[in-house]
């Protein structure tokens, strides 16, 4: 029922004042939200299944490191870069190790008991806290400096058509999933539904201002007062489509290939499309947060654009011998690699409006992974990789933190936001504070 | 609860045009006759005395005394009512045959109904969609590309219980119909000689009825896991199939529009970790409380997914009693335009259930241009001449962008078009499809159907072959009885008391859920009344049975019953007298821990009595009981409206609410008041000026039922809440024969309907013809 939520949220902002005010500008933050403080934001991307830990972790710490073939893609952004090996998912409790994987990994508390049953483990429901990402949304919608129209955004690619605790991993409450939305049509009309909608409405004008002059022409002359006045009105809609439409300056709705089936083999194409419409909206400030999960936890993605025909989780069992295995699963890993990539690029390439620098120094990038290695099904290690800037980090390094809990990491993540969190999701993992990285 | 309605009340609910013509044959000769010198003295008298504050036509002075001189009371009440009171300040100086004389004249000049019906004859207001309408027709324009179905008598959802997970229907253990979701099957489950798997499927379906248009909360508590579906979509409302930690309560809630049932589909899966089965459906209709949904709301008939227009309007024009399209405002455009956005967003996202069309494509081009004309057609309540399809649909194939975008153009152009909005401008003639739009109208707020079309292309409605048929077919569908439904809520006051709460410490008993279930209880009866074949409007008032469950029936001490069907039984028959002394009416129409004789007799005076009453001139808070507790309610109330500027209206409305007084604040019978004896015998001055005297209910019911007013009033107040027209505007003999086919035909209000849709076609039919027949001539 998300479409009738938004549907609902929709109608009653426009029905409010739609064309009495410029179109849109009776929504809050779409000009710049917070113009005297700095701009930051987070965007959390998630792919499945671990990783191949030796294809993908640098040898050395510290600011000399070589990167491993897996991350060879984002080479360009290598001083912008922070690796932190060494990050441990330590909630225990219900559920398998997937199902724990990314439903404690944004929220770093355990889930309830319920009756989703993994491969192993005891049965286990939804998270019983929000995500950080939320944690840190809230806290910036709660500014109105830092408030945006949307807050938070949250994309999907190719997940799959069932809500359950692999499907999940961004929660705005205990027993509060947020589904991410997959379909790249349905993310541009949350985006610019109103827009369209204003396009939509100058193609008919003028034929309901014809008609309605024939039509004034047909009825009685004492019949013909209401129909003065709907006239009035038509032509008051038109002056007020016609004023330039303040959210629209400077970026226009994003056009988007028609046709895109939600398909394993249309992946790479909708990774591209939510990639684009995710960088237009922080262009048009719509959020500061957002997170892009690619399928799910133990995905089956078949990549076969890589000609791989094998499914990616069926992959991630094989053991470290199966070399053909191993190959497979490098490139499925870099494959991701380079969609972080290219939203770094498109980052890099654009100036970020109202400030210095391009808008992926305003912004962190982390990619991260239900799992350290797919064989082992280990919560240790967990990948997170940080590409960008804003937050005041030390970037271009590779740390070796040996089994820090990652509440801490969640820590560090809101205190760069300014939000002076002592502890996140189950506090006996919060033991020494937040991860310092600046 | 009530206090300060009593006269917020009367503003929101007199008119000037509501009432006109109930007395206007009654008055016709008394008028007529009116003495000439009579007439110049009061002419003269009223120059003199009353003119400055009035007006010299009585319309009133803005800074003295604004309100018009308008009223129903007959020329002696008028004639008391002066000589006691008026002028202000200063009564003795118009009292006796001068007060007699100024009476006469302003009632024959400007105060009586037939004076201003005479002054300002009342025509058809060219009018737009009400809210009502709009949504209407919106759904039924969107439904028309699919099936329908009819909701049924049958009380309750189709239950089949499965053996396992797999739902095939040879595996289905139990199948029948459950009055309500609340089962408790513990860890046996629904029948363990049948149902043996570790896992297993319960599903219900069917459909559940909307008494009101607003947001529903459904409900589902249950330790299983499942999904709730309600009117369809391509999501459950409620998706609990993962069952996390110890919830077992899931909320949601929905917009749904009145007088329609939305398919309802709710699955339970017993999980193999699951030690217990039971489930409850429950919901929070709008202005309801919270509680299990009742059988009559339940049906197994299903329902294709209804579109339902969430976007918020501006109220209609309810100032004359009934809702009205004759204002439009920017708030009502923009309004119609966010509509025609959402609704053209909705009809793109399901065309491929509509019309079986997926994509957009030079195969599928025809299909959605004739999808285009279809709407349109529809729409407008008439097919497209060239011109106007050129305009609305062939234009936008040919300039937009791709199909999509055209089709979208299309319907948004449709859904903002004037032919839409306007459902009055038609043809010049009022031809067939004007027939075929009114009717639809008066008896369902919406557009015409296949069958109604099929008739006016036909040419079957003018000449009268299809009229009846189609008229008595129109007025059995769920869409007529929905606005019979919404006719009798206005008529009955419901708007005014539909937070009722007394469970205070007095009534701990009288619980908003159990006011709810007498709201179901009296539209239950209602409809059982109305929808009878005798439909007789004299049993509304005359019934002493009533509609139970084991709440209402515990609490006014009847023989318990099983629930959860209300149950019709003998109530109190010595005692009781139809709606006059149902509970809901009672009680609504009365304090927290008093009866209120006002309430209920503003409430006699106007819906049964058709009578116009004023605001009162000062804003007056009720007495509380406890300054006195020595009187009685009758004592206090006569007390408090004692001053002569309360007389014109009090007169009328505590002799009628006197009569109730045998019932109490919770519509319980009584003798007793403290330590007196209830003295509960009250009269009535007709607009003629003759009285009748009654003591109880009985009485007062065996009155109304004979009296051609209260007939009148009923015919009126139907005819106006259908037509959304003042029945004045119809020409002056449309009551009198719709009164004489009533009395014919004992009385029946089913036949009322149709004859109201009928004549107020034929009638409209007649004017548009004389008109023509007149510009002709000239």
């Amino acid at each position: 029922m998300t479409y009738n939520l938004q549907r609902r949220d929709f109608v009653k902002q426009l029905g409010l004042g739609a064309l009495s005010v410029p179109f849109l500008s009776g929504l809050p933050s779409l000009g710049y939200a917070g113009t005297t403080a700095k701009k930051q934001r987070m965007v959390v991307i998630f792919s499945p299944n671990g990783v191949v830990p030796d294809q993908f972790w640098p040898e050395e710490e510290g600011e000399n490191f070589t990167l491993k073939p897996i991350l060879q893609p984002l080479a360009p952004y290598k001083d912008k870069m922070l690796l932190l090996h060494g990050v441990s998912d330590k909630i225990g409790g219900d559920g398998d190790s997937h199902m724990r994987g990314i439903g404690c990994l944004l929220t770093g508390t355990e889930l309830f008991p319920g009756n989703i049953q993994g491969g192993s483990h005891t049965p286990a429901g939804w998270a019983s806290g929000l995500s950080i990402d939320q944690e840190i949304k809230n806290s910036l919608q709660s500014n109105p400096e830092t408030s945006t129209r949307f807050g938070s955004l949250e994309f999907g690619v190719v997940v799959p058509e069932r809500a359950d605790t692999w499907t999940r991993m961004v929660y705005a409450g205990a027993n509060k999933p947020i589904a991410p939305i997959d379909d790249p049509y349905k993310m541009l009309s949350k985006l610019y539904g109103q827009m369209k909608d204003r396009e939509s409405l100058k193609s008919i004008l003028d034929p309901l201002q014809a008609d309605l002059a024939k039509i004034r022409s047909m009825v009685s002359s004492e019949d013909r007062q209401l129909l003065e006045e709907q006239t009035t009105f038509v032509r008051e809609m038109e002056q007020e489509l016609k004023q330039e439409n303040p959210a629209a300056v400077g970026h226009a709705v994003p056009q988007l290939e028609l046709g895109v089936r939600d398909t394993n083999e249309n992946m790479p194409k909708i990774s591209k499309m939510q990639i684009d419409l995710m960088v237009n909206s922080f262009k048009s400030d719509f959020a500061r947060i957002a997170s892009l999960q690619y399928t799910n936890s133990v995905g089956q993605a078949k990549m076969t654009w890589l000609g791989i025909d094998e499914g990616h989780h069926s992959l991630s069992h094989e053991p470290d011998s199966n070399t053909e295995a191993m190959d497979k699963l490098t490139k499925i890993n870099t494959w991701y690699a380079e969609q972080v990539a290219y939203l770094c690029k498109k980052l890099a390439e654009t100036p970020e409006p109202g400030d210095n620098g391009s808008m992926l120094d305003h912004t962190m990038v982390i990619w991260t992974n239900e799992l350290g290695k797919g064989s082992s099904h280990t919560l240790n290690d967990i990948p997170f990789v940080m590409i960008g800037g804003g937050m005041g980090y030390k970037m271009g390094r590779s740390l070796k933190l040996g089994r820090v809990a990652h509440n801490r990491l969640h820590l560090a993540l809101a205190q760069s936001f300014g939000h002076n969190l002592k502890t996140f999701g189950n506090p006996d993992y919060c033991g020494e504070g937040a991860l310092s990285l600046s | 609860m009530v206090d300060s309605r009593i006269h917020t009340g009367i503003q929101t609910h007199f008119g000037v045009l509501q009432l006109l013509c109930a007395v206007l044959f009654l008055y016709a000769q008394t008028a007529a006759f009116a003495d000439d010198k009579l007439m110049e003295k009061g002419k003269a008298i009223y120059a003199k005395q009353c003119a400055d504050c009035h007006g010299d036509r009585g319309q009133g002075v803005q800074s003295v005394y604004a309100e018009p001189l308008i009223g129903d009371l007959a020329v002696s009440e008028l004639a008391d009512y002066i000589s006691a009171a008026m002028p202000e300040g200063e009564p003795e100086a118009c009292v006796a045959e001068d007060a007699e004389a100024v009476a006469a004249y302003i009632h024959e000049e400007f105060y009586s109904i037939i004076a201003r019906v005479r002054n300002q004859p009342p025509t058809v207001d060219f009018s737009r969609l009400t809210v009502r309408q709009y949504r209407n027709s919106v759904a039924d324009l969107v439904a028309s590309f699919q099936w329908g179905n009819q909701f049924g008598d049958e009380q309750g959802l189709q239950g089949r219980y499965y053996k396992s997970r797999n739902r095939g229907k040879d595996n289905i253990a139990i199948e029948r119909i459950d009055h309500g979701i609340d089962f408790d099957f513990g860890e046996a489950g629904p029948d363990p000689e049948t149902i043996k798997d570790e896992q297993y499927v319960i599903n219900w379906s069917g459909s559940v009825f909307a008494p009101e248009t607003g947001y529903y909360e459904f409900i589902v508590d249950s330790s299983n896991g499942g999904e709730l579906w309600i009117n369809g979509g391509s999501e459950p409302l409620i998706d609990f199939r993962v069952k996390s930690g110890d919830q077992t309560e899931y909320r949601k809630d929905i917009f749904l529009i009145e007088g329609r049932a939305y398919s309802l589909r709710l699955d339970l899966n017993k999980a193999k970790s699951d030690k217990t089965v039971g489930i409850k459906l429950k919901w929070k209709p709008p202005h309801g409380p919270e509680q299990l949904i009742p059988p009559h709301a339940l049906s197994k008939a299903t329902f294709p997914e209804w579109l339902i227009v969430e976007t918020n309007f501006p109220p209609d024009d309810k100032s004359v009693g009934y809702e009205r399209g004759v204002q439009v405002s920017p708030e009502w455009d923009e309004a119609t335009t966010a509509a025609a956005i959402e609704v053209a967003d909705k009809v793109m996202a399901r065309l491929d259930s509509l019309i079986k069309v997926r994509e957009f494509n030079a195969e599928t081009e025809p299909k959605l241009k004739q999808f285009c004309v279809d709407f349109a057609s529809r729409a407008f309540r008439r097919p497209l001449s060239d011109e106007v399809k050129k305009l609305y649909v062939d234009q936008h194939f040919e300039d937009a962008p791709d199909l999509a975008v055209a089709v979208k153009r299309s319907v948004l152009l449709t859904l903002k078009s004037p032919r839409f909005l306007f459902p009055y401008i038609g043809s010049s003639e009022f031809d067939d499809y004007d027939y075929a739009a009114w009717m639809a109208l008066t008896l369902w707020d919406s557009i015409p159907d296949a069958s109604l079309l099929k008739s006016a292309a036909q040419k079957k409605l003018v000449d009268g072959k299809d009229l009846q048929s189609q008229a008595e077919r129109m007025a059995k569908d769920m869409r007529a009885r929905s606005k019979v439904r919404a006719f009798f809520h206005q008529w009955l006051y419901f708007d005014h008391f539909s937070e009722m709460d007394k469970s205070d410490e007095e009534h701990a008993q009288f619980t908003p859920e159990l006011a709810h279930d007498l709201k179901s209880s009296l539209e239950l009866y209602l409809n059982d009344i109305f929808w009878s074949e005798e439909s007789d409007f004299r049993t509304l008032l005359q019934a002493d049975s009533i509609f139970v469950n084991p709440r209402i029936a515990e609490f006014y001490g009847l023989p318990e019953v099983k629930g959860p069907l209300f149950e019709k039984v003998s109530f109190e028959p010595d005692k009781r007298s139809g709606i006059l002394t149902h509970p809901y009416m009672l009680a609504g129409l009365a304090y927290e821990d008093a009866t209120s004789p006002i309430h209920r007799g503003v409430f006699l005076s106007r819906s049964l009595l058709g009578r116009f009453l004023k605001p009162p001139p000062i804003a007056v808070s009720p007495t509380p009981p406890d300054l006195d507790p020595s009187l009685t309610t009758r004592e206090r109330t006569a007390h408090q409206t004692a001053p002569v500027a309360c007389k014109s209206c009090h007169g009328l409305i505590n002799h009628l609410g006197f009569a109730l007084e045998n019932f109490d604040e919770v519509g319980r019978y009584r003798t007793k008041e403290g330590e007196k004896t209830i003295d509960s015998s009250g009269s009535y001055v007709s607009r003629e000026g003759d009285e009748t005297k009654f003591a109880g209910a009985e009485e007062l019911s065996k009155f109304l039922v004979t009296s051609d007013e209260a007939h009148q009033a009923f015919i009126e107040q139907m005819f106006q809440y259908l037509t959304k027209q003042p029945i004045q505007a119809f020409g002056p003999e449309m009551l009198s024969q719709l009164h004489d086919d009533f009395q014919k035909n004992n009385f029946n209000m089913q036949r009322m309907l149709v004859q109201i849709a009928l004549k107020s076609a034929h009638q409209r039919r007649q004017a548009r013809q004389d008109q023509l027949a007149k510009t002709a001539a000239n």
